[in-house]
């Protein structure tokens, strides 16, 4: 029988009468057998996205064969049933939903193929059983989290049957609860027999993958095991890709464990792994405390509530009793769930919502003064919101970033000098950048354009709303980069999140946030312990302090607040030497 | 401080599931008898008939259950203009009128039938923003669409793609809450950058000036939603309006030929009165 998606020489460019401009994909040759799980990795603009668009004959081939269970995508005739055999799931939920209610929307697709009443609702109702949303089947899509919506648009897909899905980058925009069951949702449907495709820049999901295909400039770069491919660091390096968190951590502590195997992708394997090491449980290692960060209180939220569209039928409160207290200096994390408020607190860290319940200081600002000048509150406190690339409203970089300055009464050589400056934090080139079109950079490149717009008001604190989500793992470490480096220089940061690694990394101190309410703040290496807490909220663990709580689980006495691999390694080393 | 809830003072367009008598009629005596009072209210001639209509419609909203204070909510955004019309009506003559002057100054000319034409305007208009506020309570997006498609049907008959045009008006309607709060982040965006949103000090010139960067990224965005959305409907088998079926199937029963019934009497008495 022949292989369920057939690709032979596939090759596609965008403006096919441009000679100048590169394929999107060039040369691609691939077989995909029926009941696969393959994950598709690449930087930006390697052609993944392209390359998955083929397998359900929404782009076609501008030379090559696409072949879809033998069906040829270029024959108009199969286009019905081609689109009945390969399901998508895309990034943005809220873009792929398009009738009222969920309901409405899964029958979306079985109306189109003119199946009978009786049928549609009985496939509906199967789909979003499967999904798990059946009981908020009437509700309209707006009204669903992230995650809920990603599962309508899955069950959308489930309720034509098809025999192979393609999820692209699903699970960009979810938080941690969400992105673990759209993955659970991947694997069960690879269990009954469907053919799993994911597009993704999460490398630990790549490695639930049976098959890993990394793209390069529109190539196949690499096609093989998630073991092979994670294997060989520096290849990854090369196409812009890093190794999966866990693969990262082993690699750190080879440096130190040689006798480690190399290429651990799972956080169980490293656990037993280690725990294979020669070790003594009876003692426990020295703790070096961690002195909480001094300085003046910069940031005091008191009590705070707030409720959106109050006294219409619409109200819903976003935020009840929050507690914050900011240090100057230093970088201060938000961590919750979606819809657990986090938004609606930064926009009332630079006055963009006055506190209606409870207080608000920050700095010399008290915003629960009338009088209170709130532009002097915005320029002291800049905040980029999530995904701050779509507000760019100007043709050029240049203007972009000068907008802020210039309404501060800035011109001439000293606005010049401004906008140098702020692209210089974000590490953009003046000279290069600033007549660049905005909308002709790549996404990494816009969001620094983004950033560098708030960066050139020269605030005291920058708020952070998201600012990793989305972005290829390069784009993502680059950012953090000069994020760190902003910190150095004395800004304080906030930085709201449900990425663990990237707090782990920045923050110093964290507050958790769940259901509008602050519910944990401390030092981020207590809050991290909490484990069972944050669990229970749908959180989970950065790696090192997974890895920290396995060991811990097996009798290792380390000690709580493990956080950074400096920190494992060493306590690790002493547990070890004394056995 | 409510500056940014640009969905504070739409009731227009708000479907709201209080669950109502009115909510269990077949969607299409809700939209047809929300039609017919419509067509009533526009060509109504007289106050009486419009005060009747305004009556109708308050007495409606109670039985929908909808808060009455939020329905006059909407009547807070254009109230300016209604009276501003008003009182040109008021203030200058129309012509053929042979009411005596109270007052003339130049071309300024009160009568009593320039007042109680521009109480007709005051009354019309209200009349019509809370019937429109109603119907969009009362009718779903969804319940809106289907019934729109069985009235329709005939006319695909004749060749007009009615099932496209219906699906054309899903999108929007979908579309737009997202539309607001867009523009509402947009604003939040800019306004942190400096610009002045929501400090209160905004003239009129300012603000048409503000919009612009407000628009062009909503613009772009909404074609970048567009496209994304375009996609989603191909990749599920979407092919135009041929050959679609509905997993909806709406029942006409007898309480709402009753209510058609009613409807069409109050209509009729509207524009008699």
């Amino acid at each position: 029988m022949a292989a369920l998606i057939e690709l032979e020489e596939l090759r596609f460019a965008y403006a096919a009468t441009d000679r100048a401009t590169q394929p999107a994909l060039s040369d691609v040759t691939l077989q995909i057998e029926t009941g696969e799980y393959v994950a598709i990795i690449g930087a930006n603009g390697s052609g993944k996205s392209t390359l998955a668009r083929h397998l359900n004959a929404l782009l076609l081939p501008t030379s090559g064969v696409v072949r879809i269970a033998g069906m040829d995508t270029r024959d108009q005739t199969h286009r019905r049933a081609i689109r009945q055999t390969v399901g998508m799931v895309f990034q943005r939920p809220d873009d792929q939903i398009i009738a009222a209610t969920i309901e409405e929307d899964v029958a979306f697709g079985p109306e189109n193929i003119g199946l009978p009443p009786d049928e549609i609702r009985a496939r509906v109702r199967k789909a979003l059983e499967t999904v798990n949303v059946w009981d908020v089947r009437l509700r309209p899509p707006h009204h669903l989290s992230a995650g809920q919506m990603q599962r309508v648009a899955l069950a959308g897909v489930l309720a034509m049957q098809p025999r192979c899905i393609v999820f692209d980058e699903a699970t960009a925009m979810l938080d941690p609860a969400g992105r673990r069951t759209v993955r659970l949702m991947m694997a069960q449907l690879h269990a009954e027999g469907i053919t799993v495709i994911t597009i993704t820049h999460f490398m630990d999901e790549a490695t639930e993958a049976k098959r890993v295909i990394v793209m390069d400039q529109g190539r196949v770069a690499l096609d093989a095991p998630p073991a092979q491919v994670f294997a060989e660091d520096h290849a990854l390096q090369a196409l812009s890709l890093e190794l999966p968190p866990i693969a990262l951590l082993t690699q750190r502590l080879r440096q130190s464990f040689p006798e480690l195997p190399p290429n651990l992708l799972t956080a169980p394997a490293l656990t037993s792994a280690l725990d294979a090491l020669p070790h003594n449980t009876t003692a426990a290692p020295s703790v070096a405390s961690q002195a909480p960060p001094a300085g003046r209180t910069l940031i005091e939220v008191e009590k705070l509530g707030h409720v959106y569209l109050k006294a219409t039928p619409l109200e819903h409160r976003a935020l009840h009793n929050v507690n914050l207290v900011i240090p100057e200096g230093g970088s201060h994390g938000l961590l919750g769930a979606t819809g657990s408020g986090k938004s609606t607190l930064l926009q009332h860290l630079n006055g963009l919502l006055r506190p209606q319940e409870g207080k608000v200081r920050i700095g010399d600002f008290n915003l629960n003064d009338p009088r209170v000048d709130l532009r002097a509150v915005r320029r002291s406190a800049g905040l980029a919101f999530q995904m701050p690339e779509l507000q760019i409203f100007e043709q050029y970089v240049g203007d972009e970033i000068a907008f802020g300055p210039r309404l501060q009464g800035l011109q001439g050589a000293t606005l010049r000098e401004r906008v140098r400056w702020a692209m210089g934090l974000v590490g953009l080139d003046f000279d290069t950048f600033k007549d660049r079109l905005t909308f002709a950079l790549s996404g990494g490149e816009r969001r620094k354009v983004a950033l560098a717009s708030v960066l050139a008001l020269q605030p005291a604190i920058l708020l952070l709303d998201e600012p990793t989500a989305g972005l290829d793992p390069i784009s993502r470490r680059e950012l953090l980069a000069h994020l760190q480096a902003l910190r150095n220089t004395g800004m304080t940061l906030v930085i709201s999140s449900h990425r663990m690694e990237d707090l782990a990394r920045m923050a110093e101190t964290l507050t958790v946030m769940a259901g509008g309410s602050s519910i944990l703040s401390g030092a981020a290496s207590d809050v991290f312990a909490e484990e069972g807490q944050l669990r229970s909220l749908g959180l989970g663990l950065p790696v090192v302090a997974e890895i920290a709580s396995a060991l811990r689980a097996r009798g290792w006495p380390l000690s709580p607040n493990v956080l950074t691999a400096e920190v494992l390694v060493a306590q690790l080393m002493e547990i070890t030497s004394r056995a | 401080m409510h500056d940014f809830e640009f969905q504070r003072y739409v009731t227009v367009g708000q479907y709201l599931a209080t669950d109502s008598p009115l909510h269990h009629l077949d969607p299409r005596a809700r939209l047809v008898s929300g039609a017919l009072l419509l067509i009533a209210i526009t060509a109504a001639p007289h106050l009486s008939g419009l005060g009747l209509a305004l009556v109708v419609v308050l007495l409606a909203l109670v039985a929908a259950r909808i808060p009455l204070s939020y329905a006059l909510r909407g009547l807070v955004a254009p109230l300016p203009f209604i009276l501003f019309l008003a009182l040109l009506q008021i203030l200058f003559a129309s012509p053929g009128n042979e009411f005596p002057a109270w007052f003339t100054l130049g071309p300024l000319h009160t009568s009593k039938m320039d007042l109680l034409i521009g109480s007709i305007i005051i009354v019309r208009f209200a009349a019509l923003i809370l019937l429109i506020s109603l119907t969009s309570a009362i009718i779903s997006t969804s319940e809106l669409v289907h019934s729109l498609q069985a009235l329709l049907r005939p006319l695909a008959t004749l060749g007009i793609p009615t099932q496209d045009l219906v699906l054309m008006a899903q999108v929007t309607l979908r579309f737009l809450p997202l539309l607001a709060l867009e523009a509402e982040r947009i604003a939040k965006a800019q306004a942190s950058r400096g610009a002045e949103w929501g400090t209160g000090k905004t003239g009129i010139l300012r603000r048409v000036r503000q919009a612009l960067p407000l628009l062009v990224p909503l613009f772009l965005n909404s074609l970048q939603r567009a496209e994304a959305l375009a996609l989603a409907m191909e990749a599920r088998g979407y092919h135009g309006g041929k050959g679609r079926t509905s997993m909806v199937e709406l029942h006409f029963r007898f309480t709402d030929a009753v209510a058609l019934v009613v409807s069409s009497a109050l209509s009729t008495l509207i524009m008699l009165l």
